[in-house]
């Protein structure tokens, strides 16, 4: 079957197969961010923006998306220019591995998107879903809260 | 790729056609709407997936002064609505804050949750003591309070019926909700969640339900009819407590003993009661 999405902020028809996992359709059309961990929605490394809300891709069949919007980091930023998220996890060592980083970065994309100022017990609570087995969480929340102070001084573009 | 024999995705447009879908697949359809309990562990029959997800059935109303929320409606979006933050004391909000993490609650809907009704989960116990009626359509609309449905084989009527919302009755009074859990997002070890209303200082009603032991949420009568015309306070939670403790009902499974069950309840129902009564009297 054939759906439409607009993913990363381009419309555009994609063919599915009715029981083909979210995760598993973003990854065939090469988006390499969207990880798979647990398979079971409890690991958060599959995490993805359905119409600004975070979900786990892992748990949604790619026909759920049929009109919907879409957001993996790529859409976010690219290496040539960083969305003030990916600078702010770089500017405080929030990434070790990698493999939770796009999750985190999307999830706390969402907090931000509806709660400038965050307590850090607000993004304890946010990023309480996804797991890293790195860095012990201190700079993630570190980068988040930096980066929620660029938004508030309008750093952000 | 679990759910890799699922032939045919349908997005119903309206209860009748989900009806009608429901009923051709024979058993080897399910209905979708967050999808995060059916596509976690589909059963292996399943061939054909029928949203209802744009039937509109994602709402929070307010009828007779208490919520009636949509089955398609997601936790998120029920925290977010003041109509249900706000009611019964802000019992809502309390009991699903705790439900699972921020990415699960935007995808999971209370109708999920209450088809699923897992035995560990928040928010059957909830529904339980809040008196909660659920509404649904197979032949004819029909509705029934939730303590009657889990009471008996509700599984059996939502394999072939759609869940249309869950109303809530209006309470003068207040309730509160107490888990204990290995996380504060975590499926619950116990949990319960009671409810009082207050007359010139006495105890007019009492509601209480427990959780997780490891049934599914339910009543406890003779707590609540110990609780009615007593002061409440300090001297009356202790009492309660150790009703509790002496006539629940509790098993053991991997999660925790039946003995650690028997003397947490007695707490967290009083737990409860003292901060629903403290609720209710301002």
């Amino acid at each position: 079957m054939r759906v439409h999405v607009e993913l990363n902020g381009v419309p555009q028809y994609l063919d599915v197969a009715p029981g083909e996992p979210l995760l598993s359709l973003l990854r065939r059309v090469g988006l390499k961010s969207v990880k798979e961990g647990c398979d079971a929605g409890d690991c958060g490394a599959c995490t993805v923006l359905v119409d600004g809300r975070a979900v786990r891709s892992c748990l949604m069949v790619a026909p759920q998306v049929q009109g919907r919007k879409v957001t993996t980091l790529e859409g976010l930023g690219t290496v040539d220019d960083l969305h003030p998220l990916q600078e702010a996890f770089l500017e405080t060592g929030a990434v070790q591995c990698g493999f939770c980083t796009p999750g985190m970065i999307l999830v706390a994309h969402e907090l931000l998107s509806r709660n400038g100022d965050p307590t850090a017990d607000e993004v304890r609570a946010a990023i309480s879903g996804n797991l890293c087995r790195c860095t012990g969480y201190v700079k993630i929340v570190d980068a988040i809260l930096l980066a929620a102070r660029w938004k508030r001084e309008g750093k952000w573009r | 790729m679990r759910p890799s024999k699922v032939r045919r995705f349908h997005f119903a447009r309206d209860v009748e056609e989900a009806l009608s879908l429901l009923a051709a697949y024979d058993g080897r359809g399910s209905l979708l709407a967050g999808g995060v309990d059916l596509l976690r562990s589909p059963p292996a029959s399943l061939e054909g997936l029928i949203s209802i997800t744009r039937i509109g059935l994602s709402y929070v109303n307010e009828t007779r002064g208490a919520p009636a929320i949509g089955a398609t409606t997601t936790l998120t979006d029920i925290l977010e609505r003041e109509r249900a933050r706000t009611y019964a004391g802000g019992v809502l909000r309390e009991m699903l804050g705790q439900v699972a993490v921020p990415p699960l609650r935007n995808m999971a809907t209370l109708g999920g949750a209450v088809v699923s009704a897992h035995p560990w989960a928040d928010i059957p116990t909830a529904l339980v003591a809040l008196g909660a009626e659920a509404r649904w359509q197979a032949d004819r609309e029909e509705q029934a309070p939730m303590e009657d449905l889990y009471g008996g084989a509700f599984r059996g009527i939502f394999r072939r019926a759609v869940l249309v919302e869950v109303v809530f009755p209006p309470w003068d009074g207040a309730f509160a909700y107490e888990k204990v859990s290995r996380t504060r997002y975590d499926i619950a070890l116990l949990n319960a969640c009671c409810g009082v209303g207050l007359d010139d200082g006495v105890i007019a009603w009492a509601r209480v339900a427990v959780g997780a032991t490891p049934d599914r949420g339910e009543r406890l009568p003779w707590a609540e009819e110990a609780l009615v015309g007593e002061k409440p306070g300090e001297k009356r939670w202790k009492e309660i407590r150790a009703l509790v403790e002496g006539q629940i009902e509790v098993g053991d499974d991997r999660r925790a003993s039946g003995a650690w069950r028997r003397s947490v309840a007695g707490v967290l129902v009083a737990r409860a009661l003292s901060r629903a009564s403290a609720r209710a009297a301002r």
